[in-house]
């Protein structure tokens, strides 16, 4: 008995030994013959958007043999900046991160990463070839900070079809908002109160695009372009005329409310959808759901302005490439040459088609897949010509200020009590004052002014 | 604490039994047996709980690392802003009418359930269904039922040609969809816990009573309660405190709002810390929310404490 499991164990060992010889032996050959450096990319993309990423990580895997990048998903955007705030200087930290514009400023002054502009200097880099405004939103002191990404811009569908079946002319390329509240009138009594007009959801992000399209800074030092911002001020007339022009269309019933995050945006877009809505207002990287999902034909406008008033051109949304500078050079490089691959004309002419957000490599325009694409559906390109005519400015290039997440909760805070009827000034200002107080505390915690 | 035993103890069979080998004192015993237990908590509960209380007196900087020793103004600037009062507000308005209507309609439903009727089983099984509920899962079903266009409510109201309630958009109906919901999450349990007690009652009570002559209504005031008065403690206790830790359905339904109708303490908590990064303020809160729920666990104790019958 003793004895059979004496032989029982030591065959187990035999095993055991055998398994991890083979297991060294075979590793041992896998590095000789290719000895990649390992490039860890962390993004948080989802749906097609993920998959794309993916097939590009594969290519640019197959296209060299110096990096293997690997991708990782990791949540939603905020879920991100934590986590890369705390892995950094740690081996669990990526090698190239995509991380959302608002964390730009904070995690520039975290010192988190090497300035893109290192890497575009020593290759010599064309950076002309990369749209204007999301080259200006991801850059401080002229200097490139992180690559510009996946980019949107936010625009104004509507439902073509449903108009003409109305018999409504439609709405102007670069629309006022009395133009679109026209529109989303004749709607409503057209289809005798069964279509909603239009809906605005109550979003800081478009809040923010009020305020620069009208040529409004948010923030003090110039949205923080001219240094640490210290204050900010939400109660100026552009923001206060865009509050005014939805409150009185929520009361005419012009508005309808789908409240603010991802229930309102499903819900808007179930109702837009189903032909129960008429307009609304939202990211341009909806394109890709709406075009896929729809029976009518789509209209897209751009960013409404006040009347009267000039567009000063609206920011954008999404996010951008950053490379750590926790990891070594060679890592570094094999990060950067990624970058490039990403944002060459091709794949963001691919990227533009698969996920609508928009192409900001301006040569990709001129690629095949995009081409086609414009053809067959020319209102897809109206997000990419708002961009195109848009001059970068400090007031439409961002706001470069830490804690932008706190300021779109408050200012959404602020949209909500201005849509249930609530005064406009006051809601702004207790928003003002709020945000003041936590700049005030955050500057002081993170050393930026004493 | 531990003794070698002299050697003069048989050591000619060697012994695995430690106890026999080595004497043990009694807080040697207590250190063997708890020590482990004592390790995790330290390391899960007890230092996260101090270090909390560390933050709370600092500023934080982007990495979460305390930078700038600020005393109590954390607490002051809370305590004395209009959002977080109101916040607080909110929250006691929503612990009072889950914790009230869950005890309320646990009661009624294990009441009812308590009757020996023909197919009561099956009764029995839906009222405690919603414990086996996930919160998601709840959360989805409710977003459905008060959707605007294809809710169960809006469907309601239009073929009674009432006004369309847009519950989740409007900051007071938000609260009572939030509770709606709520109570209707925690009611499984309560009303498993309430039907067990019930079951417990002696049958020769009510038998008495009956021979008295006393009514229904009567013997479950002076009878079934009083009889049950341990548990239903038991059960509001539980439910007040789940009730200051609702998160899941908030985070789901209106993420805090309308205009922070519903952004409960611990819900701020975790937008003050994880999604606006001010690890500070988080902390600040947190003290305070523990410091919350501690005096209503007292004031319960105290109060209805005394009322038990156990």
């Amino acid at each position: 008995m003793k004895q059979h499991r004496i032989i029982g164990l030591l065959g187990l060992l035999l095993v055991f030994v055998l398994i991890v010889s083979g297991c060294a032996i075979g590793h041992a050959s896998a590095t000789a013959t290719a000895p990649r450096e390992k490039i860890v990319f962390w993004h948080e993309m989802t749906g097609p958007a993920a998959d794309q990423l993916k097939k590009f990580a594969t290519q640019f895997n197959a296209s060299q043999k110096k990096y293997q990048i690997v991708p990782e998903f990791e949540g939603t955007y905020n879920e991100a900046v934590q986590k890369i705030l705390q892995t950094h200087g740690t081996s669990a930290s990526p090698a190239i991160f995509q991380s959302m514009d608002v964390s730009t400023s904070e995690l520039y002054h975290a010192k988190v990463a090497t300035p893109m502009q290192h890497f575009i200097d020593k290759d010599h880099y064309n950076m002309n070839q990369i749209a204007a405004v999301p080259r200006a939103f991801y850059s401080q002191g002229g200097k490139q900070i992180s690559m510009p990404f996946n980019t949107s811009q936010p625009v104004l569908y509507y439902n073509t079809s449903l108009l003409k079946r109305l018999g409504i002319k439609a709405p102007a390329k670069d629309p006022s908002y009395s133009d679109i509240t026209a529109v989303a009138k004749q709607i409503q009594a057209k289809s005798k109160g069964k279509v909603n007009g239009m809906t605005v959801e109550e979003y800081g992000w478009l809040f923010e695009q009020f305020m620069a399209n009208s040529n409004e800074h948010m923030a003090n030092n110039e949205n923080g372009r001219q240094g640490v911002p210290t204050a900010v001020n939400f109660d100026q007339p552009g923001a206060k005329k865009a509050m005014q022009w939805i409150q009185t269309n929520v009361k005419n019933k012009d508005i309808i409310n789908f409240g603010s995050g991802s229930t309102a945006e499903t819900n808007e877009m179930a109702a837009f959808l189903a032909g129960k809505l008429g307009i609304f207002m939202q990211s341009s990287a909806d394109i890709g759901n709406l075009t896929s999902g729809m029976k009518d034909k789509l209209g897209i406008c751009y960013f409404p302005h006040a009347d009267g008033q000039k567009a000063n051109g609206v920011s954008i949304g999404g996010a951008s490439l950053w490379i750590g500078n926790d990891k070594s050079k060679s890592v570094q490089q094999g990060a950067w040459e990624f970058a490039k691959f990403l944002v060459n004309a091709k794949n963001q002419a691919i990227w533009e088609k698969i996920t609508g957000y928009m192409a900001i490599n301006k040569q990709a325009a001129k690629e095949p897949i995009l081409k086609n694409l414009f053809a067959k559906q020319p209102m897809v390109a109206v997000p990419g010509e708002q961009l195109a005519r848009t001059k970068p400015n400090t007031a439409n290039s961002g706001i470069f200020m830490e804690d932008v997440v706190q300021e779109r909760t408050l200012t959404q805070t602020a949209m909500q009590q201005v849509y249930n009827n609530g005064n406009i000034g006051k809601a702004l200002k207790t928003a003002t004052d709020s945000m003041n107080a936590a700049i005030k505390n955050n500057n002081k915690a993170s050393g930026l002014t004493k | 604490m531990l003794q070698r035993l002299p050697k003069q103890v048989d050591n000619s069979l060697p012994s695995l039994n430690l106890a026999a080998k080595y004497k043990l004192t009694d807080s040697g015993y207590a250190i063997v047996f708890l020590g482990p237990t004592l390790m995790l908590l330290v390391a899960f509960v007890f230092y996260p709980m101090l270090k909390t209380l560390y933050m709370s007196f600092f500023l934080t900087n982007d990495f979460g690392k305390t930078t700038a020793f600020v005393g109590l103004s954390n607490y002051v600037s809370l305590i004395t802003s209009s959002s977080y009062l109101s916040s607080l507000g909110a929250t006691l308005v929503f612990v009072l009418a889950v914790s009230i209507l869950t005890v309320v309609l646990g009661v009624a439903l294990a009441v009812t359930a308590n009757q020996e009727l023909k197919g009561i089983r099956l009764f029995r099984t839906l009222f405690s269904a919603t414990m086996g509920v996930s919160v998601s899962v709840a959360a989805i079903f409710w977003l459905f039922a008060f959707n605007p266009s294809v809710g169960v409510f809006a469907q309601l109201s239009q073929a009674l040609h009432l006004p369309v309630v847009n519950w989740l958009t409007d900051p007071k109906s938000a609260m009572v969809a939030i509770i709606i919901s709520t109570v209707w999450m925690n009611l499984g349990f309560t009303f498993l816990i309430i039907f067990g007690a019930l079951q417990s009652v002696p049958k020769s009570l009510y038998e008495a009573a009956d021979i008295v002559g006393i009514s229904k209504l009567t013997q479950l005031f002076k009878v079934t309660i009083p009889m049950i008065s341990g548990t239903l403690f038991f059960v509001m206790i539980v439910t007040l405190i789940e009730a200051f830790k609702s998160f899941g359905l908030i985070d789901m339904m209106t993420e805090g709002g309308p205009d922070n109708a519903t952004n409960l303490l611990v819900y701020r908590i975790y937008q003050d810390a994880f999604i606006n990064g001010n690890f500070a303020q988080g902390s600040t809160e947190s003290i305070l929310l523990t410091i919350i729920i501690a005096i209503f666990t007292l004031i319960q104790f105290k109060f209805l404490g005394k009322r038990v019958h156990y």
